[in-house]
């Protein structure tokens, strides 16, 4: 298992830049996660890890080497594609020889390392069936099979699970987890659903129009969000943006009422800036600063979701079900200062830090 | 509940449907049937039900004309096209799908072009130049000719299969540590199994049934091909129908039966579970 360096990549298409200065490295065994809307550049980047695109510019190393100019073949990295990529007119017990026949691997191990995979997979019964009678799950696990016969340097994932339904995304999310682990193995995965992202991941790379707006562990992007972009992409539901001013001392004037952050902010009064608060970090308090006109609730369960407004401005909170407001209730609510987050304006405003 | 099921309008489809195989079938029928009568029967005028039925026409085929060679080098002639047709025409179409380069899509389009020229044209300097090479009266000067006449065809035909060979499953198989030509053979060819039948199939067609280059490069007796042989039977001075419509039968039934038994082979087990 090796190291993986991105210096200085950069990605052009004609005249679009995909793909912009981007450094990350990657340490030898780290389970790292590129996550981001459509279009953000992670499945180029990790194509480009791959062999499959040539950046425009920069280098990519593994273990110190650089291996930009190298084809695919001879990078000793192995691929699982979104939608597996199976040889169909191979057996399943051929797909997963496949890549050992590349190597010149005798036939008797290649036989023996068949077998050994397709137990420690589940997939022992099929290895005669062709892909096309597998179900979704056994080809997707025909397909981390093929990754892993290989031992290759490093595995990269094209958003593996977002082919399977909801339940089965659940288990293979754990025994992906359970492998990478199994084979202290480098796993560059790329996804674009931050459940994933958080779950998975030792480090998780959030990216955005080619840019990676932060680099950090799944507690950092959720505690301490970089910029609005990130603070909105990560955590369900969604965090609460308010167009708000800096107040005198440690406070916010939000739609005339003052909300105190617990520290002060560099800026002078009647800045404008933005206040993230999640749902989830919110509780009905008669004595709260806010005051919330709900409009609509769905009730989720142990936990109901209402929609209100602040002022003229949208608000959610999330409540357990037995203290949650009604639709047409008008609430106060209070939120501890520490989660409360402090952002410039602008869809990529940056965090500003309040000084205690 | 609606119920589509609507009779008539599925009697009204059969019977069209039988019509248009009517229209279709008919001149293969009616050569079928006339093959069975006595020439002069046939010249009296069409029956349905044949008055007088012979195996005349086929054994007088048979004794009076050296058909067993013609076949032989028809068929001899016809391997060799596949042989050729199929390598360049699975190279030619591959390269022009996956490979990029300034004058791609134009050099496409110019394959196809091809036909638009007279080949009787070629016909004169094409003697001249295989005679200059050695090549003529021989099976493999006629086979190149059958190559040139049926690969431009092939490679469109081969275009859409492999356009719908998925690029994930070539990448899957460069990250696998194959190189580009391994994964042609082992990856993509498997894929397209259904285009190459086609084209084999296509280049045996034009092989067994060309009669211009044929005639003109296939000089002495003992190379004689089926389709110039057959032509024989139509003689200055009257046409032996009887034995003519034997020999088209005799010249398409090998093709028939090839078609169906290889069929099958080729075109089983290639499908789905690639991709999700």
């Amino acid at each position: 298992m090796s190291t993986i360096e991105l210096v200085g990549i950069s990605k052009s298409f004609g005249k679009t830049t995909v793909v912009k200065n981007l450094d990350l490295s990657i340490a030898d065994g780290e389970f790292i996660v590129l996550v981001g809307p459509s279009g953000c550049g992670k499945t180029t980047t990790l194509r480009m890890i791959a062999g499959l695109e040539r950046p425009t510019e920069g280098d990519i190393r593994i273990d110190g080497n650089s291996v930009v100019s190298l084809p695919p073949q001879k990078r000793d990295l192995a691929m699982v594609f979104q939608n597996y990529a199976l040889y169909s007119h191979y057996s399943v017990a051929k797909n997963l020889a496949y890549p050992l026949k590349a190597r010149g691997v005798s036939k008797a191990e290649i036989t023996e390392k068949v077998q050994a995979t397709a137990e420690m997979l589940g997939l022992g019964e099929v290895l005669k069936r062709r892909p096309g009678q597998l179900s979704g799950g056994q080809r997707q696990r025909v397909a981390l099979g093929r990754a892993i016969i290989r031992e290759p340097l490093a595995f990269l994932m094209d958003e593996p699970l977002s082919n399977l339904d909801a339940a089965l995304r659940v288990d293979m999310r754990k025994e992906i987890i359970q492998l990478a682990d199994r084979l202290s193995s480098t796993v560059v995965y790329v996804t674009h659903d931050q459940v994933e992202a958080m779950t998975m991941a030792d480090r998780v790379v959030v990216m955005f129009d080619g840019l990676i707006q932060q680099l950090g562990t799944p507690a950092e992007v959720f505690e301490r969000p970089a910029n609005r972009f990130v603070a909105g992409f990560i955590g369900t539901p969604r965090m609460n943006f308010l167009d708000v001013t800096v107040g005198q001392g440690k406070e916010l004037s939000v739609e005339g009422s003052s909300v105190g952050i617990g520290g002060s902010l560099p800026m002078s009064v009647g800045d404008p800036v933005v206040l993230g608060i999640r749902p989830e970090a919110v509780t009905v308090d008669p004595d709260g600063p806010l005051e919330v006109s709900v409009t609509l609730t769905e009730n989720l369960g142990s936990e109901t979701l209402a929609y209100g407004l602040i002022g003229t401005q949208e608000f959610l909170l999330l409540a357990p079900t037995r203290a949650a407001p009604q639709a047409g209730q008008t609430v106060r609510v209070a939120c501890d200062s520490a989660d409360m987050h402090v952002f410039e304006p602008g869809a990529l405003g940056e965090r500003l830090t309040v000084d205690a | 509940m609606n119920d589509y099921h609507n009779p008539v309008a599925s009697l009204v489809k059969v019977v069209v449907i039988l019509l248009i195989l009517a229209v279709l079938l008919l001149p293969f029928l009616w050569i079928l049937v006339n093959s069975f009568r006595p020439t002069m029967d046939i010249v009296g005028g069409p029956e349905i039900i044949p008055s007088s039925v012979t195996l005349a026409n086929y054994t007088g085929l048979l004794d009076s004309t050296p058909y067993w060679l013609w076949v032989r080098n028809s068929s001899i002639v016809a391997l060799i096209t596949i042989v050729f047709t199929v390598p360049i025409s699975v190279l030619a179409s591959y390269g022009l799908n996956r490979c990029r380069f300034p004058g791609r899509n134009q050099l496409g389009i110019a394959v196809l072009a091809v036909y638009a020229f007279p080949t009787a044209l070629l016909v004169i300097p094409m003697f001249s130049l295989f005679n200059r090479f050695g090549l003529l009266d021989t099976y493999v000067g006629l086979a190149l000719v059958n190559t040139l006449l049926a690969v431009p065809f092939a490679v469109w035909m081969l275009q859409a299969f492999m356009r719908s060979v998925p690029s994930e499953i070539e990448e899957a198989s460069a990250m696998d540590g194959h190189g580009r030509l391994r994964t042609l053979f082992r990856i993509v060819v498997p894929q397209v199994l259904p285009g190459i039948f086609s084209v084999a199939v296509f280049a045996m067609v034009v092989a067994w049934t060309e009669y211009l280059f044929s005639s003109v490069l296939m000089v002495s007796d003992s190379n004689r091909v089926l389709a110039v042989g057959m032509a024989d039977l139509i003689g200055q001075y009257r046409v032996d129908w009887g034995r003519l419509m034997a020999g088209a039968v005799m010249t398409a039934a090998p093709v028939v039966l090839l078609f169906s038994i290889t069929a099958r082979w080729f075109l089983r087990g290639v499908s789905a579970g690639a991709l999700d």
